[in-house]
């Protein structure tokens, strides 16, 4: 067991090596989409602190607040993608029947697959949640290391979503529309403060999209330092992302594979 | 002992019909029940025009599909449930899909096959380099894919499928696109791979002369169903016999009577000929014809694959025979 998993992190290495040499193959390319991701990003962290200046306090939550929503938010959906990018591309991937390019290879299939890309703008999303966190909160050590658990969780999370939406594919067909706009809606939903919404709306934020367990778990545990809800807060990651492991394989039965002419890059 | 056994392999797809509300399924059978066996170490051509399941076929031999029904082992493995041990004996290129990373050189791919594979270093840099001199790779290996020609680009990638020194290897259409002069070098790369390393080799190809050079057996399926199984001798003999030569001329022609040689189509300066080599040979018909009048152009085709098996067919051959 032990060694299977020094194999898979070795794997998972030279992938994320390949990756990024195919990435730098265009610098520039490369550079700009990082670059382009952070301002993105910052963008909305100024729209969130002006409004902040007019109306101090929104539903219980301040400005730091906010700002360690998206920078949670933004680094954990960064270090879920930078280095597994497929997950994103999963349903294209199903629709197109491009799984064939991993199942020859003797590895377990979606961890392999999942490893296949490494995403420049997400790189930009990692830079961004850090130094937002670090420079504009500027936390305590202990804060700091809670909120390196959490980015963590939340990337779990969004990987177990992606895989989740994905896998949808199996079952729908042409589905990278649905796919597309499901991850949206999770992503809109986890980069505002929980507490805009009540009653039914929170059932969907801890259901069919479960945004919940980054938009509030962790900004609680933050502001409370409180272990409990950073376990929450991975407890409902881990679920959603077995949920999306289990989906996969179920779906990966109907699998119909593809004959379309393509390059790895 | 068989590298391949498949005992009654059945693969069906639900395809939808029609438009609108008024959908319905259908059930389309892709391969129908085909059973055979391939000694280890044997080159095979698993040949059939567009749509006849041989993709399907290699696919589920190689894990990637699940079958409807039937079993199949490969090297002993069963290969949709024991894929990841099979995996590590088995190579597979698809000449239309790529292993090999668009931006980076060889090189990077082959570094990553050996994780993925889980080579010993020193073990990969021994075959690596041994790979790198017999597929005469060491010219472009730093150089990035897509500067590659097409026959470099199809060196490496049968290179790469076989850095973890496969037992078997599955090459779905390898040549195609390619040049006559690289399609010919590939041949022979496969060819010393199967004899020096015992290598089984399945091959699909529509390429008459990679079925000659490459494969000693061939089987032809159509509509899923296995419809001739012999050796390359055999078929070479009964239904590859057969060349298609296209002439123009600058005049008209004089008239043309050669035995073995039917003109099947012909208008004031060209004429289109079927000739049955085994009755004329080429190099007997050809200054033959440059007696007739001035040449503008001649071209010499083998018979699409498609009339080979309509003509396989409408032999009496009956099907599954076993080789």
């Amino acid at each position: 067991m032990y060694k299977k998993l020094q194999s898979y992190f070795r794997l998972a290495g030279a992938y994320t090596v390949v990756g990024f040499k195919a990435n730098l193959e265009y610098r520039g390319a490369f550079l700009s989409q990082m670059i382009a991701m952070f301002l993105n990003d910052s963008v909305w962290l100024v729209f969130w602190i002006i409004f902040f200046t007019r109306f101090p306090i929104l539903k219980g939550w301040n400005v730091n607040d906010v700002i360690t929503l998206w920078a949670v938010s933004a680094a954990g959906f960064g270090m879920a993608h930078a280095c597994f990018g497929n997950a994103i591309s999963l349903a294209g991937l199903i629709t197109r029947g491009q799984l064939d390019n991993w199942l020859i290879y003797p590895r377990a299939l979606l961890p392999h697959l999942l490893l296949g890309k490494v995403t420049a703008t997400e790189w930009g999303d990692i830079l961004f949640g850090y130094s937002a966190y670090l420079l504009l909160v500027h936390p305590s050590l202990s804060d700091f290391a809670l909120f390196v658990f959490l980015t963590f969780a939340v990337a779990v999370l969004f990987l177990g979503f992606s895989i989740l939406s994905g896998s949808l594919a199996f079952w729908l067909g042409n589905a990278e529309n649905v796919c597309d706009q499901w991850r949206f809606a999770m992503i809109t939903f986890s980069t505002y403060p929980a507490s805009l919404f009540d009653g039914q709306a929170k059932l969907f934020l801890y259901t069919i999209i479960p945004a919940g367990f980054c938009s509030y778990f962790p900004v609680q545990a933050l502001k409370e330092n409180s272990l409990l809800y950073a376990s929450y807060s991975m407890l409902g990651a881990l679920a959603v992302f077995v949920l999306g492991v289990v989906a996969f394989y179920i779906g990966l039965r109907r699998y119909e594979s593809g004959n379309m002419l393509e390059m790895r890059s | 002992m068989n590298a391949v056994e498949l005992d009654q392999l059945k693969k069906t797809f639900q395809v939808k019909q029609g438009s609108g509300f008024k959908r319905s399924s259908k059930e389309i059978v892709a391969v129908d029940g085909i059973s055979l066996t391939v000694p280890a170490g044997q080159s095979v051509a698993f040949i059939g025009p567009n749509g006849a399941g041989k993709s399907t076929t290699i696919k589920m031999l190689t894990g990637i599909l699940r079958p409807s029904s039937g079993s199949a082992s490969v090297l002993g493995f069963n290969p949709w449930d024991q894929r990841s041990k099979l995996a590590f004996q088995m190579g597979v290129v698809f000449g239309q899909r790529s292993q090999l990373w668009y931006h980076l050189p060889p090189r990077d791919t082959f570094e990553l096959l050996a994780k993925v594979y889980e080579l010993p270093p020193a073990d990969y840099k021994i075959r690596r380099d041994m790979l790198i001199e017999r597929f005469k790779l060491s010219s472009f290996l730093n150089t990035p894919v897509r500067k590659l020609s097409l026959g470099q680009r199809m060196r490496a990638e049968i290179a790469a499928s076989l850095l973890h020194k496969p037992k078997l290897v599955f090459l779905d259409e390898p040549t195609i696109g390619l040049d006559v002069i690289a399609r010919q070098e590939l041949r022979d790369l496969i060819c010393e791979w199967n004899r020096d390393e015992g290598v089984t080799v399945f091959l699909t190809s529509h390429d008459a002369g990679d079925i000659e050079s490459v494969a000693e057996r061939v089987i032809v399926i159509n509509h899923g169903q296995v419809v001739l199984d012999g050796s390359v001798g055999e078929m070479r003999r009964d239904y590859l016999s057969a060349k298609l030569l296209t002439v123009a001329f600058h005049d008209r022609p004089a008239s043309f009577d050669v035995n073995g040689a039917k003109i099947i189509e012909r208008t004031d300066h060209s004429c289109k000929l079927e000739l049955d080599t085994s009755v004329s040979p080429v190099s007997v018909v050809v200054p033959q014809i440059m007696q007739l009048g001035e040449v503008a152009d001649i071209t010499i085709e083998d018979p699409p694959l498609e009339d080979v098996i309509a003509h396989i067919y409408s032999s009496k051959h009956s099907p599954q025979q076993r080789y």
